[in-house]
């Protein structure tokens, strides 16, 4: 199979930031070919100079021999190469049909564009016809902002592929989708390739790459370190070294393979917790939304002293907004929240966090143009005393020894485990009782994932409680002592980690099955 | 057109500029931390040139001293404008709607000027107004000289704030990054509403100068806020320093074009040069480059 | 198969047919009925505004970029129809009428340069540069001699009798707002139509799908000023002069702009309706208070209000209240036999 897609000795440089250094892929005509790599090995900036968001200081890129290196996205989109996003884009306010007609648009001018209809009723049967094969016909009249964020993610598929692209870059298909939508996701990949079109998947879900790619690119700090079959690349020493961390049994059984990967140093997590653990935390009967509607309903648990919590669910479930809710970023309407038996609903972030209570959130939180030692003295900020804010600072380096090492480096600049690093950093400088993180190990390669669960466990062993929402179900419910199953703003389930685990519905749902490798 | 005149030219360009270059930080100021555009700048400095004529004539109070008085007065104002009006605008599409709702203030607070004090010309006197500074040949007025170094001093101030106090550091952590900068116990609110006092408040300085250099009207407002828009937009939208080099330059520009062509036809110079910039910057001349996708 | 907003339902659709029909009947008839002069130039002015404004919404709306310096456009077809009328020695009467295309095509051709320029730089930069070319242009009319500077021109008075001299002005003008909504209607619905929506929902991905975002958006801003410009030679023709001050009036920016948000920015009907509820109220204002400063105080306070209070405008809000009313009875129906979810909550 000749190579559709060639990318040859590629560097791009954001200031002193070397994102590609020499890179090297080639995508097989007819391939599904996977890129993997650790955070920050620059697989999205790849994806970048590739369609043209990003120019590239050096190398070339070829698209069936010719050049493409610096070309316009549009033009790039009109060569047959289409892309989807990380942070899925569509066009909120059109409906989900007229979001898939605006990339018919390709070979015709704007004047023309004038006098015909929005589609032509063979266009509008086409974009039809895609949105049944991505599964989201029903929802063609709504408008594309009320779709949840795993149809978005389809809608963005589906719009690619009106063009008829030869070529589709997929960053983090996978990501942030719920486990049965994955699966249907896999499928449609592989018909299409069947079909004749060639793919180059970005993805941090393992079991999704390993099972659906014929041949997988690894990159590590900009550069290509191996290239070859899946089970070459799993085995492959310097991949395991440089991406894996713990060693990968190479069990087929996923969950297994997942404990192996997350070095649990803590308490056994099947230990069940004494029942009179007393709660720090209390929610009872919290209702809480947007102004829209309520996103939670009724919710009601207890987070036990010194322990780790992990709140799981679905995506729209409401966990993140669970967390608002105790961190003040957001006042329930009805019900209340106990911190140390005082009511804490109501109250502003700022005398959430007077009482000891540290939030992380999920997105990005660091000042991205201030040092990180200036991001980690901003947690301090109500403290008026410097001296005391000083020393404080000298412990959490102890914990965290990054900021010691990076202290004058923009936070902007690191790469997203080391952001993560930070933040918690950040969180302890007021010596909090009670740590909330939202989805602390989202976008993280395996190896900073690792290193992120032990801080977390590291920090619950200096006596502080941790409630924790994580999309990584099973390393959540590992380290954790209790969870809370949270389904469209309900309190599914509460346990222990072990018992939520075990929970024959639950593990179906929630946890997601192994993408079967398919029959080649 | 001789040499020296030019040089003059430049020389008032650049004291001139140097009083722009405050009102201009303080919309650059707002619009960073606030991402509002206050198109009532321009109005609030005729404002502030009416309460200098009301307490020089009617008072007797020096002018430099009034500004005791009025800039307090203003910083209030702004912090009641942004408690009162920007707050409730959604973050979605605050910037278009900052435009249009501080373009409906500027209406308010003209109509309620003209009310005031009728649509006659009016001027600011003082001694030291009127008389100048007589260097190498050159006339510098006082005024200017004057408006300049406090300007620069108010400038100076602006800088020590943002990058040395408590206080600035909320300015650029909600700047960069609203839940965090909640999350850390910093009042956002508060932060912003301090910002909008704070730009608004160097109004007053410069309506005092304005006043002081030029005769005006209630309607005069219109043609100060197009040229601070034009050195904002100049100067790149949030940068500070971007609009205080821009201030000078145009306003030498604008001097020189007085001089040597027309004075009629020197403020359209200004909006001109604006014009070639943006055709070959969009981004102004210390703006940062739009960012594509991701 | 449908791409239209699944809550078009019925009764919202038979409200828009009937709606559309009473306007048409009223343009038609409404000069016959009415007598009173007074009465008849509010009507003109209101349909000046509510071309001028459904031509402004069909860029700003549709792109999301608001363009405050559109009376730059005015102003220069009322130039360029008053300059022709006087140096081609037009007599006044139907014929200068035949001016008024003129008067567009000038203002298209003036927004070709301006919108070039302005529409590279970002949404808010855009904004703040259309005010300032709005004010060059202001300064030019005041210094040039081309225009008369202050002392302004005249146009021809027509001879026509005292009763019905308004109607004229009424029928071309209610015929040339007929036509720029027709054009809007068919933009709206048209592919190029669909691009200028993406583009104000996110026009890098726009671009990124292949679509010219710099000609679309460059070929709707110059079809927003020929409306525009051709209403502003109807406005300087019925007012019978043109003077700089306001033939450049920063108060039809606002004007205009508020009229489309009054009425929902983005909406056909919305303009319409914002500028017939708007424009009367002006023109009582004047007729009350003449220019002065008590005007510009309740015009900044009304705008303030609509701005705050009726963020989406009149149209989008009628539209959501029928879509929930209707929402709101069909879960009626639904809720008979809620299911639960079969997951079993076992004790902690």
């Amino acid at each position: 199979m000749s190579a559709l897609l060639e990318v040859s000795e590629v560097s791009k440089s954001f200031g002193g930031v070397h994102a590609l250094a020499g890179c090297e892929l080639e995508v097989a005509e007819g391939s599904i070919t996977g890129l993997i790599g650790p955070n920050g090995s620059g697989k999205t900036t790849l994806f970048n100079v590739v369609t043209g968001y990003e120019r590239a200081n050096g190398g070339e890129v070829r698209l069936n021999g010719a050049s493409i290196r610096n070309a316009s996205p549009g033009r790039v989109f009109r060569l047959g190469v289409g892309r989807t996003f990380q942070l899925t884009r569509i066009f909120a306010r059109l409906t989900v049909a007229e979001n898939v007609l605006v990339a018919t648009q390709r070979h015709e001018g704007w004047l023309r564009g004038v006098m015909r209809g929005a589609g032509s009723s063979s266009e509008r049967r086409r974009a039809y016809e895609l949105l049944e094969f991505v599964g989201i016909a029903h929802l063609a009249g709504e408008p594309a902002g009320s779709l949840s964020y795993g149809q978005r993610k389809l809608l963005e598929f589906a719009s690619l592929l009106v063009a008829d692209p030869t070529v589709l870059l997929l960053d983090e298909p996978a990501g942030g989708v719920n486990p049965t939508l994955i699966n249907q996701l896999a499928d449609r990949i592989r018909e299409l390739n069947r079909a004749g079109k060639t793919f180059l998947v970005v993805e941090h879900n393992m079991e999704f790459v390993m099972g659906l790619c014929d041949t997988v690119t690894v990159l590590d700090q900009g550069r290509t370190l191996m290239s070859g079959a899946p089970e070459d690349v799993r085995s492959h020493a310097g991949v395991l070294d440089a991406y894996l961390g713990a060693g990968e049994s190479g069990e087929s059984r996923p969950e297994a393979s997942a404990r192996s990967r997350v070095a649990i140093t803590g308490e056994p997590a099947d230990d069940p917790r004494p029942a009179a653990a007393d709660a720090l935390l209390e929610l009872r009967g919290v209702t809480a939304g947007y102004g829209g509607g309520d996103i939670l309903k009724d919710v009601t648990f207890e987070v036990p002293a010194g322990a780790i919590t992990c709140v799981v669910g679905p995506n729209g479930a409401g966990k993140s907004t669970m967390l608002k809710a105790v961190s003040g970023l957001l006042h329930p309407r009805l019900g209340e929240i106990r911190f140390r038996g005082e009511r804490t609903s109501g109250m502003t972030p700022g005398e959430v966090l007077a009482r000891g209570i540290s939030h992380v959130p999920q997105a990005h939180s660091l000042f991205a143009d201030m040092t990180v030692a200036e991001n980690v003295e901003m947690g301090a900020y109500t403290v008026d005393d410097k001296a005391v804010a000083r020393a404080r600072l000298r412990e959490v380096e102890e914990l965290f020894p990054i900021v010691r090492d990076r202290a004058d480096h923009k936070a902007g600049a690191l790469s997203g485990g080391q952001q993560r690093l930070v933040e918690l950093a950040r969180c302890l400088m007021l010596d909090p009782t009670l740590i909330i993180l939202d989805e602390p190990s989202m976008g993280l390669d395996p190896q900073a994932r690792a290193t992120v669960f032990e801080m977390v466990a590291v920090m619950n062993r200096q006596g502080r409680t941790i409630l924790l929402v994580e999309q990584n179900v099973r390393a959540g419910l590992e380290l954790s002592s209790t969870a809370v199953v949270l389904e469209n703003g309900r309190v599914r389930l509460t346990g222990t980690g072990r018992e939520v685990l075990d929970h024959p519905e639950i593990g179906a749902l929630y946890l997601g099955g192994a993408i079967e490798a398919a029959d080649r | 057109m001789s040499a020296t005149a030019l040089l003059q030219a430049i020389v008032d360009g650049v004291l001139t500029g140097g009083v722009y270059a405050l009102m201009a930080a303080g919309l650059s100021l707002v619009f960073g931390v606030m991402d509002v555009i206050n198109i009532a700048q321009g109005v609030l400095i005729v404002l502030g040139a009416y309460l200098s004529y009301v307490l020089s004539v009617h008072l007797g109070i020096d002018l430099f001293a009034g500004l005791l008085i009025i800039a307090p007065l203003f910083f209030v104002l702004g912090m009641g404008i942004e408690w009162g009006l920007m707050r409730r605008l959604r973050e979605g599409d605050r910037t278009a709607m900052s435009i249009l709702v501080t373009y409906a203030v500027a209406i308010v607070i003209e109509g309620v000027l003209t009310l005031v004090f009728g649509i006659d010309f009016v001027q600011l006197h003082a001694p030291y107004v009127d008389s100048s500074l007589h260097i190498f040949g050159f006339f510098l007025p006082y005024i200017y000289v004057l408006g300049f170094a406090l300007a620069a001093a108010l400038l100076a101030g602006l800088y020590v704030m943002l990058y040395r106090t408590k206080f600035g550091r909320a300015v650029r952590a909600s700047l960069q990054n609203r839940m965090a900068a909640d999350l850390v116990g910093i009042n956002v609110a508060r932060t912003r509403t301090i910002s909008m006092g704070i730009g608004v408040a160097v109004t007053a300085v410069g309506g005092m100068v304005f006043g002081a250099t030029n005769a005006f009207n209630p309607n005069s407002g219109y043609d100060l806020i197009s040229r601070l828009l034009a050195i904002v937009i100049l100067g790149g939208m949030g940068s500070i320093g971007g609009a205080m080099a821009a201030a000078v330059f145009l306003l030498v520009l604008n001097d020189v074009v007085a001089v040597a062509w027309s004075p009629v036809w020197a403020p359209l110079v200004f909006f001109a040069a604006l014009v070639v910039v943006l055709s070959v910057k969009p981004e102004g001349l210390f703006g940062k480059p739009p960012v594509r996708a991701q | 198969m449908s791409v239209r907003p699944s809550t078009a339902a019925r009764p919202w659709r038979a409200l828009q047919a009937a709606g559309i029909a009473a306007a048409v009947l009223v343009l038609g008839v409404f000069p016959l009925v009415v007598s009173d002069p007074t009465l008849m130039s509010i009507a003109v002015f209101t349909l000046i505004f509510m071309v001028a404004a459904t031509a402004w919404n069909a860029f700003s709306g549709f792109s999301g970029y608001l363009a405050l310096g559109h009376a730059v456009f005015f102003g220069t077809g009322g130039y360029a129809v008053a300059l022709a009328a006087r140096d081609w020695h037009f007599k006044g009467g139907w014929d200068v009428f035949a001016l008024l295309p003129v008067g567009g095509v000038v203002a298209g051709l003036a927004a070709i340069p301006i919108g070039l320029v302005a529409l590279r730089t970002r949404r808010h930069t855009f904004v703040v540069v259309t005010i300032a070319i709005f004010f060059i242009f202001q300064l030019a009319a005041f210094n040039l001699p081309l225009t008369g500077g202050t002392a302004g021109i005249q146009l021809p008075t027509p001879l026509w009798s005292a009763d019905t001299f308004n109607r004229p002005f009424f029928y071309v003008t209610a015929i040339i707002l007929v036509l720029t909504v027709l054009a809007v209607w068919g933009i709206r619905r048209s592919r190029f139509g669909l691009q200028l929506l993406a583009i104000r929902d996110d026009e890098d991905r726009a671009r990124g799908l292949g679509v010219e975002t710099g000609r679309v958006k460059l070929a709707a801003f110059v079809f927003s000023a020929i409306p525009v410009g051709m209403v502003g030679g109807m406005n300087v023709y019925f007012i019978g002069q043109i003077f700089p001050q306001f033939a450049f009036d920063p108060l039809f920016d606002i004007s205009i702009a508020l009229m489309a948000f009054l009425g929902g920015l983005g909406t056909l009907a919305g303009p319409l309706i914002g500028a017939l509820v708007l424009e009367s109220l002006q023109q009582y204002l004047t007729q009350t208070f003449s220019a002065g400063g008590v005007y510009l105080v309740a015009y900044g306070v009304l705008f303030l209000a609509v701005i705050l209070l009726l963020p989406r405008g009149v149209v989008p809000s009628v539209a959501e209240l029928l879509a929930s009313r209707r929402m709101r009875a069909s879960e009626r129906r639904r809720s008979g036999g809620a299911g639960v979810s079969g997951v079993a909550e076992p004790a902690p």
